[in-house]
């Protein structure tokens, strides 16, 4: 009767001869609770009748087709006119010049068709349908006799311009598989961009222009002609912070 | 190329190179990458972007603060209700959940529901910020990995460690039964004490043992504890203490036969 009391009471303090789960050596792990993030809101979001990219025509309307010389400044350098976003999220943006031709519009038209879903997306074009007329001589032709025939119109693209804008009640995610599908397609090299990542991209190589710790920039070299520079140089060189040389792009050049 | 050069007049805005080469190359534009030039090349070269360098590395200044989270309305749900069952609950037992089947688990439920143990999950993060601000908090190194736990308002002991003996899964970690924390063994224990009417009677019977046992020796044959006194005496030796003694128990035992 007093051993029953006895082993109630110690039985407390005594540690057990048995070793207990507890005390062997471990890694406290311990799991968090589950929270989700919430999902953004598409309230303000405004979605245009036709959602879809609409049919480019390969030839323009003309009654006289006006053959034109090769003009190739149109490529060269960076793009003046639609370089932000205006009603989408997304888009691609070209980082080289290049000439868009209607198989590529073709491309671009049916893939981001066939894959967005028109009830919550929309696309739209950034550029002007091909109006542009490149001329081929026939087969086996000498040099002379006058410029060729128009052959096909295409669509000049300078540097830094959209190509192409999606919007809609979408994330960047669901919208980014098509958009490098289409990039990659290009005749330039083309990146995938958001309102975000577009400014990001601004914003970065404002500070490197601002904390570069190189006292000599290209700029300051080819303004001031220092050791004759501009004999090698052409004068867009000299506004382009030799960044631009012919249609290429180089992105690392400060 | 030579119509160019005797073109126009110089335009007076513009600027016009006062030399230009007569043999041409490709354009400005071309496919390709054209050569650069060697001394536009060194130039390139020369006016690369030099990154700043910090003067520490970017982990060396940063003081490493714990990120304090705000707690999500679930887990603030998850807390109240982890109060009242505290509140509630005589017998809360923190049980290890090793994988165990959903069919077994099943099983387990329904055993302990026949006693009233309910088996409760919740995160351990919940707990543990639950344990941290109250009187429970010596209960925190129990919550670590996957634990479940086993909650009743009457402490059936028992008829948990019966029903855990059939799932090898669940082990048993430790228990807190009418606020007081236990361990395994400490629940062994507690599940062999006897019931409270039992436990009283013992202790009334303890108190008591001592007059009970006089009464009953008295109320034997007195020749008996006359034995057992003169053997008394015998062992404690001669001397006035010895018989006084003798003579007090001789009066008792005349009293008590009368």
């Amino acid at each position: 009767m007093f051993s029953v009391l006895k082993s109630v009471f110690l039985g407390f303090v005594r540690t057990s001869s048995q070793p207990d789960v507890l005390q062997n050596n471990m890694k406290v792990l311990s799991a968090g609770l589950r929270t989700y993030e919430v999902p953004p809101d598409f309230s303000d979001v405004v979605l245009p009748e036709k959602p879809k990219l609409k049919f480019l025509e390969k030839v323009p309307n003309l009654k006289q087709a006006k053959k034109e010389m090769k003009k190739l400044r149109d490529i060269q350098g960076p793009a003046k006119s639609a370089t932000t976003f205006t009603k989408g999220q997304y888009g691609i943006v070209a980082l080289g010049g290049g000439y868009l031709h209607w198989g590529h519009m073709e491309m671009m038209r049916l893939t981001i068709n066939r894959r967005i879903d028109p009830s919550t997306t929309f696309a739209l074009w950034r550029f002007r349908a091909p109006h542009k007329p490149i001329t081929r001589k026939g087969l086996g032709q000498r040099m002379g006799g006058g410029k060729g025939a128009i052959d096909h119109y295409v669509t000049p693209v300078k540097c830094g311009r959209l190509v192409v804008e999606v919007g809609g009640r979408v994330e960047l995610g669901e919208v980014e598989a098509v958009l490098t599908e289409v990039a990659k397609k290009l005749p330039f090299p083309a990146k995938v961009v958001s309102r975000e990542s577009l400014a990001a991209l601004h914003q970065e190589q404002a500070e490197r222009e601002t904390n570069n710790q190189n006292p000599w920039t290209f700029q300051r070299v080819a303004r001031a002609n220092m050791l004759g520079i501009r004999k090698v140089l052409s004068p867009f060189d000299v506004h382009n912070h030799g960044r631009y040389a012919g249609k290429f792009f180089y992105p690392k050049r400060v | 190329m030579a119509a160019t050069l005797c073109g126009r007049l110089l335009p007076k805005a513009g600027w016009l190179p006062l030399t230009q080469s007569v043999r041409h190359g490709s354009k400005a534009v071309t496919r390709h990458r054209k050569p650069v030039h060697f001394l536009k090349q060194k130039l390139l070269a020369v006016t690369e972007y030099i990154p700043p360098i910090p003067a520490a590395p970017p982990g060396a200044l940063v003081r490493r603060v714990r990120k304090t989270e705000e707690e999500s309305t679930l887990a603030v749900l998850l807390r109240k209700d982890l109060e009242t069952l505290f509140k509630e609950c005589k017998m809360i037992a923190v049980v290890q959940n090793n994988a165990i089947n959903a069919e077994d688990l099943l099983q387990l439920k329904h055993k302990l529901k026949r006693h009233n143990i309910s088996i409760k999950f919740f995160p351990n993060q919940v707990t543990r910020s639950f344990l941290n601000n109250s009187i429970y908090s010596n209960m925190l190194p129990l919550f670590v990995g996957q634990t479940v736990i086993f909650v009743s308002k009457e402490p059936k002991v028992k008829e948990m460690l019966q029903a855990l003996r059939r799932s090898p899964q669940m082990v048993l970690l430790g228990a807190c039964i009418e606020n007081t924390l236990l361990s395994y063994q400490g629940i062994l224990n507690y599940s062999k004490l006897p019931s409270m009417t039992t436990i009283q009677g013992e202790l009334v019977g303890g108190l008591t043992m001592m007059t009970s046992q006089t009464v009953s020796m008295l109320r034997h044959h007195p020749a008996h504890l006359s034995a057992l006194l003169q053997q008394y005496v015998k062992q404690q030796g001669s001397g006035d203490a010895t018989n006084a003694i003798t003579n007090k128990d001789a009066s008792t035992v005349q009293e008590a036969a009368a």
